[in-house]
């Protein structure tokens, strides 16, 4: 008998372990998001409170809505992470009922991630590219709401910048973002050295044999993750060739990349490399060791987009360098068509609300406030963040920074721009190959030819 | 007591929980990484089936090749840097005795312990060719060029290194108990014998060690196989795919290249590459366990 009660006990432990470890997926669920909201924002956890106490006008009598956001941009006390997270608790300040938590991961962890909710179900509003390299294949899944564009007619948004975000017609999301490439550079340095602004690419050769010779990096350079060195690539074809984008397109849709204009870009980005335009090991640094060369000061320029221009705001920089932070776009090549007013420019991050999303109503809700002339683009704007992809010429507050003006001055003086970079035209698995393949091609491991057959390999 | 554990039930629900993990973690994965390596599925969308088709891709895909080829040469690498010193590590050790025995036991170990994401960070701060230790340190002598030890020749080396630094207190540890469990007076005769340091190792220590080094190389060449974080955090395979692993690579594939059919194809020759590397190093030992 005893020996009965003690396996018959045995036997209960055994199904009580196995019910505990399957548990209930919505209460797993639950926890999860509490976790979630715990640990990746605390500035959201700090401002529902605030919103929670401050405004009592709110309407704290409808349903409470909770918002997953899922967002790309880590650093919250920041640049555009900033931008967001005021606009995020000014929306649940304004709607009590409303609590939005966030998730954010850096770009590559993100869009990794964002595959794995693609499987399991979505957040109800998430960063997202207007690019074919990341927009195709998510369309062609169907994961994310149809957005309706009479909605936006008068958002302001600039001519264009939603094409990136379409598909058959319909819209899918919305941009954030005009992004500009460009040399950003320590003016104090180059003035203290002699050094003037180059306007053609030998003269920016030769400027970084001077760099070179004084000791510094004349470019600090991202090489580590491919694509600053494709849109490079594409900043140099659009000086080469002018507008490239049939090019490209062809290109891709064929498989073939023997167009001249590719193999001359290539080969001067290689023969820029060889003669140390670029830090040493510059194919193996990551984002934040490239930009702190050039905020510690040994770094006399840095290739990045506008999205960085916030870095003359930013306090941990040293005040001499951040005040004296100024761009010029690529220079002109020997020989190419491009003009120095034809610049490396498109419309690439946004957000979206996704198809399944519960509350799809306040997503989009939401997204709409986001998108209001006087959030995104205005706070964008005022963080000295870049340029938005809304009119953002009623926001000017005279206070700008010096090198906000000066970015303002070279986008209004555009004579084109060149659209989607080319890593970004293709489907993710030519991005995944140029991106990896243009380290190789940049150190001359491989050569021009085997570059170019290599990434027109990965479009078929 | 022993009759208890003869009723079936009780072997039924005790057996039960291990077998649900095995069948729902292991081989319902692996089953589904089957079917999705013959398909061209995105991991968005449907899946479409392809038949082999993933698989005669793999066969003619050169950074597959490399991928398995930087493998093999970090389990050599492995074998024939990381044991040999882990081996007199723990002999010296051994003979250490006392406070110090222990405390260098624990400063060897260390490393293993660390998180692999600050081993990855540490290590390329280390190998930064503009602000790193290894360029100062080398100044001190006097050299004052730049070196790029994450350049297409050098970075499988400085990825080698790291990798050997970092598994190194845990083969050391095994060798350390092997040592430990041999009986000493194996050498207290030798030493009646007037056996020096050198003989004892190799004529005793060595000889007795034969299992544990056995299972260590196995351990040492799977790991070389499995490789993924560190590398990932360190070079993501790159300069281009110089320092490129089959795990890293699989990753790529899935999750970058958005080819995640593609990549449970590569999951799967993985695996069989690692049960048939698994099976030949049993059948080497055994065999040389029935010669002996």
């Amino acid at each position: 008998m005893k020996r009965k009660i003690v396996s018959l006990l045995l036997v209960t432990a055994m199904l009580a372990l196995g019910v505990m470890g399957c548990g209930s997926k919505s209460k797993d669920k639950a926890d999860n998001n509490k976790a979630v909201a715990n640990t990746e924002n605390t500035a959201d956890t700090a401002s529902s409170d605030d919103a929670t106490k401050e405004d009592a006008t709110a309407d704290i009598t409808a349903e409470p809505v909770t918002l997953k956001l899922f967002s790309n941009l880590p650093d919250r006390k920041n640049g555009q992470g900033l931008v967001e997270q005021t606009i995020i608790d000014e929306y649940m300040k304004e709607n009590q009922n409303v609590k939005i938590e966030v998730e954010a991961l850096d770009e590559e962890a993100y869009k990794t991630k964002f595959k794995a909710y693609a499987m399991d179900g979505m957040p109800d509003v998430v960063s997202i590219w207007g690019q074919p390299s990341f927009l195709d294949e998510v369309l062609d899944a169907g994961i994310l709401a149809e957005l309706s564009e009479a909605d936006y007619a008068d958002y302001g948004f600039v001519s264009g910048s939603l094409e990136g975000f379409k598909k058959d017609g319909k819209l899918y999301g919305l941009p954030r973002n005009t992004d500009v490439m460009f040399f950003y550079y320590n003016q104090k340095m180059f003035e203290d050295n002699g050094w003037s602004v180059p306007q053609t690419y030998d003269e920016l050769l030769a400027l970084a044999d001077k760099i070179n010779g004084a000791g510094l990096t004349p470019v600090a350079m991202d090489g580590g993750d491919g694509w600053p060195m494709a849109i490079y690539l594409t900043d140099l074809m659009v000086k080469i060739n002018g507008d490239c984008s049939q090019i490209v397109s062809d290109a891709i849709a064929n498989g073939d990349f023997s167009d001249p204009v590719f193999t001359k870009a290539t080969q001067i980005l290689a023969d820029s490399a060889k003669a140390g335009l670029f830090q040493t090991g510059y194919d193996s640094q990551d984002y934040g060791t490239a930009m702190n060369l050039f905020t510690n000061g040994q770094a006399a320029m840095f290739y990045m987009g506008s999205w960085e221009a916030s870095m003359a705001l930013n306090a941990d920089i040293p005040e001499e360098i951040r005040n004296n932070i100024r761009v010029f776009t690529m220079p002109t090549v020997a020989e190419g068509v491009g003009k120095n007013t034809d610049i490396a420019a498109w419309n690439g991050g946004g957000y979206a609300v996704s198809a399944d999303s519960e509350v799809k109503e306040e997503a989009i809700k939401f997204l709409n406030y986001m998108y209001q002339p006087d959030k995104l683009s205005k706070y964008g704007w005022v963080n000295g963040v870049g340029m938005s992809a809304q009119d953002q010429s009623a926001y000017m507050t005279g206070n700008e920074t010096e090198l906000q003006l000066q970015i303002l001055d070279i986008v209004n003086k555009a004579t084109s721009v060149s659209g989607t970079p080319v890593n970004d035209c293709g489907p993710s698995t030519f991005k995944a190959s140029i991106e990896s393949e243009i380290q190789s091609v940049s150190n001359g491991s491989i050569s021009v030819e085997d570059f170019l057959a290599s990434i027109g390999k990965a479009c078929k | 007591m022993k009759r208890l554990y003869s009723n079936k039930l009780v072997i039924f629900s005790l057996v039960i929980p291990g077998i649900l993990v095995f069948v729902f973690a292991i081989l319902a994965p692996i089953a589904l990484s089957v079917y999705y390596g013959f398909t061209d599925y995105s991991g968005m969308g449907k899946a479409t089936f392809i038949g082999m088709d993933n698989y005669k891709q793999l066969m003619m895909d050169q950074v597959f090749h490399k991928s398995l080829l930087n493998s093999l040469f970090l389990a050599i690498g492995f074998i024939v840097i990381q044991h040999p010193i882990a081996i007199i590590v723990a002999a010296v050790l051994d003979k250490l005795q006392g406070k110090a025995e222990g405390i260098f036991r624990c400063i060897y170990f260390i490393p293993n312990v660390i998180s692999v994401a600050v081993i990855a960070y540490l290590w390329k701060f280390v190998y930064n060719p503009d602000f790193g230790l290894l360029n100062n340190f080398l100044k001190m002598f006097g050299y004052t060029g730049k070196i790029n030890w994450f350049s297409t020749d050098l970075a499988i080396w400085s990825v080698l290194i790291v990798l050997i630094w970092h598994g190194f207190g845990w083969g050391m540890l095994i060798y350390y108990t092997g040592i430990k469990n041999i009986d000493p007076v194996l050498y207290e005769a030798a030493s009646i014998d007037g056996a020096n340091g050198k003989t004892t190792f190799l004529q005793i220590t060595l000889p007795l060690m034969k299992p544990v080094i056995q299972i260590n190389v196995t351990m040492a060449i799977i790991s070389a196989l499995k490789q993924m974080e560190t590398v990932y955090l360190l070079t993501n395979g790159g300069p281009g795919n110089s320092t490129q692993f089959a795990a890293n690579y699989l990753y790529k594939q899935a999750f970058k290249a958005f080819k995640y059919g593609y990549g449970n194809s590569i999951g799967i020759v993985f695996i069989i590459i690692c049960l048939i590397v698994t099976v030949c190093l049993n059948k080497l030992f055994a065999d040389k366990k029935e010669v002996a």
